[in-house]
């Protein structure tokens, strides 16, 4: 695929605690595997789909932790020039719901202000081991003026929706970005990047 | 998360700095398994970046010279019989000579803290809109770390307090209107902020109207978020070692890159800029039409010297600066070339030495602007984090808040074979990195540092004005008399990422001969002004004044030799600290030199496989996978020969 081949490009970062099911999301949408054992992930930066969405290319870079949250390292650079956010957490485990605020003072201390939030409840083909209710997760995502999504990776239940959705905010939100600013490029770094692989750069 | 830590490790690394980083990465992506740990809570060591909340409990941190002795589960009964330890150090003494002034107006009464601040006990209170919460404040939780700040200031500046607290007064008269405008800059920034390019121009600010707003305490630590302060202050030379290793390893696509905009010099009380590319010599207003084709000659000339040996053989026994007298060169010309350019001072350098820093600037000139440098948005801070994400991505394991009390070494091989951790885990590795700061008195008994002066500065406007404000600047004040050393002045405007909107971060640097405040307060008299002396509303006032300023010394623990270190088992390799140079090729170095001691032969960052590449084919990824994990087997025996045939640093007893 050449890289001129699509009219949008975008930054999407997955955060959340360890064992959500992240890498799973990621790699459902791209590959259409649900990858039985972890760890597989080493060497992989980021993972890309394109998409179409009403007739555009739109190329999603999807990033993940690299397994930096483990022990809470996630180094800040990491959120920098973040188009989205997917906050992950396991609807079968309370603790990664209770965590969900401290990702988001993290958020809100590295990520542009600009960039978009999405809540995802994973692992709902494990329904009735569920611990948080999808009541409670609204409220929250509510609260927090960031949408909602409970998935499967494993079923693939609302793994494209979730993707795609996000795909059909971003360009809105880049259209009217453009038509406020008159400026082609959407995010906080506008700074260059050194290599000739300027991947943050929407066409 | 209450994970364990794996038992085994081929490298363990302690501290994050970035030479720390840089091999870390290099021996994940070599396919070694890596632990990473620092025991403090951000990335960087002494080479991070702050908020500017994050600077505060960081200077509170070395101000109350607190002795965090939390005692931890005893190690010494874990040694065995066939071993020793050597302990390392819990404090940090790597900054000393910690003074800050704030000179902005300060609404003490008012409850103020960082929009979005990360507090380890913060009650987790997020208003709805995630942009509105930005802009509002919270609960006053840190308010007492601000007070001991700003309580400590009356005692730093005895001359001005009296004048002070009358501003103060007079400022919190005043404070409701102001707050209005404030409110609305934040609205109007948070539309503007991220399209700052330098095409771009921004609408009027405050940097126009300094007299009509002005900047208070309370907004800068309300905007505290958009400061990232860096210990270190240093560019990358865009020929560098730092960029060629960004560029070869890909890390260089966790950053984003701004150019220095422009080189100045100060002179005669002036600040003025230096023209070095061949279009700045040619539109400088300042240089007479004979100026430029001197200049233009000898620059040329520099390019290429060592094609003309004829031209300076015969000055090769005096300094720079003599050489230059001898050049068809006006005592302006000379000024710029010397401090400007070489970047030396009088006696500093010999002529070959001024020659080749010339030729390096000029090599470096235009590969991406008008000036040889680059400054990472965010922050020099960010680098070493780059590197840990490559790490990362490769497989090694991250642990910040970690910290390793002692290294278990057996007494027969002289060999490190573990470290024994906070909780008393004790973790076996084949090569340990440690930095420094992290070794005990004991073991640094006979080391000699050097230290390295800092200051940091919040202004209001850039030190040389011209049309556009987002200007990045750097200028080399010459040390005043003998024996003192010269001053990098580095200015940030907020489209680096570093500072709020309305201000300038100035880093300022030298070698020590004294105290911080000592060494660099008489530079910072000669360009700024305290915000408190310029109270008369209708004079012109031609310098910056200073909001917000903060002095400390830094350990230079560079250039020391492994030597100086007491009983360092030979797989034990020391990272030095940051250097006080200005371009990282010290860092790269160090970084190369101590990875091929641990991987022989290894190529140094290779080129990650392209992501795109591995997505078409799914069988690509798990080849690539197995073919990594054979390696660490195939290197795990090479070193230990290597390492005592091939270090000179190895004789040490």
């Amino acid at each position: 695929m050449s890289m001129e081949d699509y009219d949008f490009l975008f930054k999407i970062v997955l955060i959340g605690n360890a064992g959500v099911g992240k890498t799973c999301l990621v790699r459902r949408f791209t590959q259409g595997l649900f990858p039985p054992g972890q760890g597989a992930t080493i060497g992989v930066d980021f993972m890309i789909k394109t998409v179409e969405i009403n007739g555009e290319k739109v190329k999603l870079q999807i990033w993940d932790t690299a397994g930096q949250e483990r022990f809470r390292s996630i180094t800040q650079s990491y959120y920098r020039s973040a188009n989205a956010l997917i906050l992950t957490y396991d609807i079968t485990c309370e603790e990664s719901f209770r965590c969900l605020p401290e990702w988001l003072r993290e958020i809100e201390q590295y990520a542009s202000n600009k960039v978009i939030t999405v809540l995802v409840g994973n692992k709902i083909d494990l329904a009735e081991r569920r611990e948080v209710s999808q009541q409670r997760a609204e409220e929250f995502s509510e609260a927090q003026d960031m949408y909602y999504l409970e998935t499967s990776a494993k079923e693939s239940d609302n793994v494209e929706k979730l993707f795609l959705d996000l795909a059909c905010r971003l360009i809105s939100e880049a259209r009217q970005n453009t038509l406020v600013n008159n400026v082609s490029s959407p995010l906080p770094g506008e700074g260059k990047s050194i290599s000739y692989l300027t991947c943050c750069n929407f066409n | 998360m209450a994970d364990n830590l794996p038992s085994e490790f081929d490298v363990i690394v302690i501290g994050t700095g970035l030479p720390e980083s840089i091999i870390a990465a290099a021996c994940s992506r070599s396919g070694l398994r890596v632990l990473h740990v620092d025991s403090r809570n951000y990335y960087g060591g002494n080479w991070a970046s702050f908020s500017f909340s994050g600077i505060l409990s960081w200077l509170k941190e070395y101000q109350e010279n607190s002795d965090i002795v939390n005692e931890s589960p005893t190690w010494q009964e874990q040694i065995l019989e066939n071993e020793e330890a050597i302990a390392l150090s819990r404090k940090d003494k790597t900054i000393q000579h910690v003074e800050v002034f704030c000179y902005a107006s300060q609404d003490l009464h008012e409850d103020v803290e960082e929009a979005g601040a990360l507090q380890k006990n913060h009650a987790s209170v997020i208003s709805g809109n995630p942009t509105e919460a930005a802009h509002s404040a919270y609960q006053p939780s840190e308010d007492e770390s601000l007070c001991t700040v700003s309580c400590e200031m009356p005692t730093e500046q005895t001359p001005s307090s009296d004048q002070e607290t009358a501003l103060e007064i007079n400022d919190v008269e005043v404070t409701g209107e102001k707050e209005k405008r404030y409110d609305d800059k934040t609205h109007a920034k948070s539309a503007s902020e991220e399209e700052t390019s330098e095409n771009v121009p921004i609408a009027e600010d405050t940097v126009l109207q300094p007299k009509k707003n002005r900047i208070t305490y309370s907004q800068i630590i309300k905007e505290g978020r958009r400061f990232n302060i860096d210990l270190v202050s240093k560019l990358l030379y865009s020929r560098g070692l730092l960029i060629d290793l960004l560029i070869k390893s890909n890390v260089s696509r966790y950053a984003e890159f701004k150019n220095i905009t422009r080189i100045l010099a100060f002179r005669e009380g002036r600040v003025e800029q230096v023209p070095c590319s061949r279009a700045d010599v040619f539109n400088s207003k300042q240089l007479t039409m004979v100026e430029k084709r001197m200049l233009m000659k000898f620059l040329t000339f520099c390019m290429e010297y060592e094609k003309h040996p004829d031209e300076y053989k015969a000055y090769e026994e005096i300094t720079f600066s003599e050489y230059l007298k001898t050049q068809k060169l006006t005592p302006n010309l000379q000024y710029f070339v010397l401090h400007s350019i070489a970047m030396t001072s009088e006696t500093a350098s010999n002529t070959v030495d001024g020659l080749k820093a010339t030729k390096n600037f000029l090599h470096c000139l235009g590969r991406y602007g008008n000036t040889p440098f680059l400054f990472p948005l965010y922050g020099q801070g960010e680098l070493p984090q780059c590197f840990c994400r490559m790490c990362a991505v490769f497989g090694g394991i991250y642990c910040l808040r970690h910290s390793v009390q002692c290294l278990v070494v057996d007494k027969e091989s002289r060999k490190c074979k573990a470290i024994i951790d906070q909780f008393g885990q004790r973790i076996i590795s084949k090569h340990f990195l440690v930095e420094d700061s992290y070794f005990s008195e004991n073991t640094c008994s006979h080391v000699q540092y050097r230290q390295i002066s800092r200051s940091v500065l919040i202004t209001d406007r850039s030190v040389l004005k011209t049309d556009s404000d987002q200007q990045i600047s750097i200028l080399t004040v010459p040390g005043e008399e003998p024996g003192t050393f010269a001053v990098r002045v580095i200015e940030l405007c907020p489209s680096t990422m570093t500072c709020m909107k309305g201000t300038y971060l100035v880093h300022l640097t030298c070698t020590s001969s004294k105290t911080a405040r000592e060494d660099l307060e008489p530079v910072v008299q000669k360009l700024f002004t305290p915000y408190t002396e310029t109270e008369i509303e209708n004079e012109e006032v031609e310098k910056p004044r200073l909001l917000w300023a903060l002095y400390f010394n830094m350990r230079d623990s560079s250039d020391i030799s492994r030597n100086s270190y007491n009983d360092l088992p030979s797989n034990v390799y020391v990272c030095s600290g940051p250097d006080c140079g200005l371009g990282n090729d010290n860092a790269v170095k160090q970084a190369e030199r101590l990875f091929q001691l641990i991987c022989p032969n290894e190529d140094f960052c290779p080129p990650p496989p392209n992501p795109e590449d591995i997505i078409i084919d799914g069988d690509s990824l798990q080849s690539e996978t197995s073919e990594f994990s054979v390696i660490p087997e195939a290197n795990s025996e090479t070193p230990k020969e290597s390492t005592s045939l091939g270090n000179p640093e190895e004789t040490s007893q």
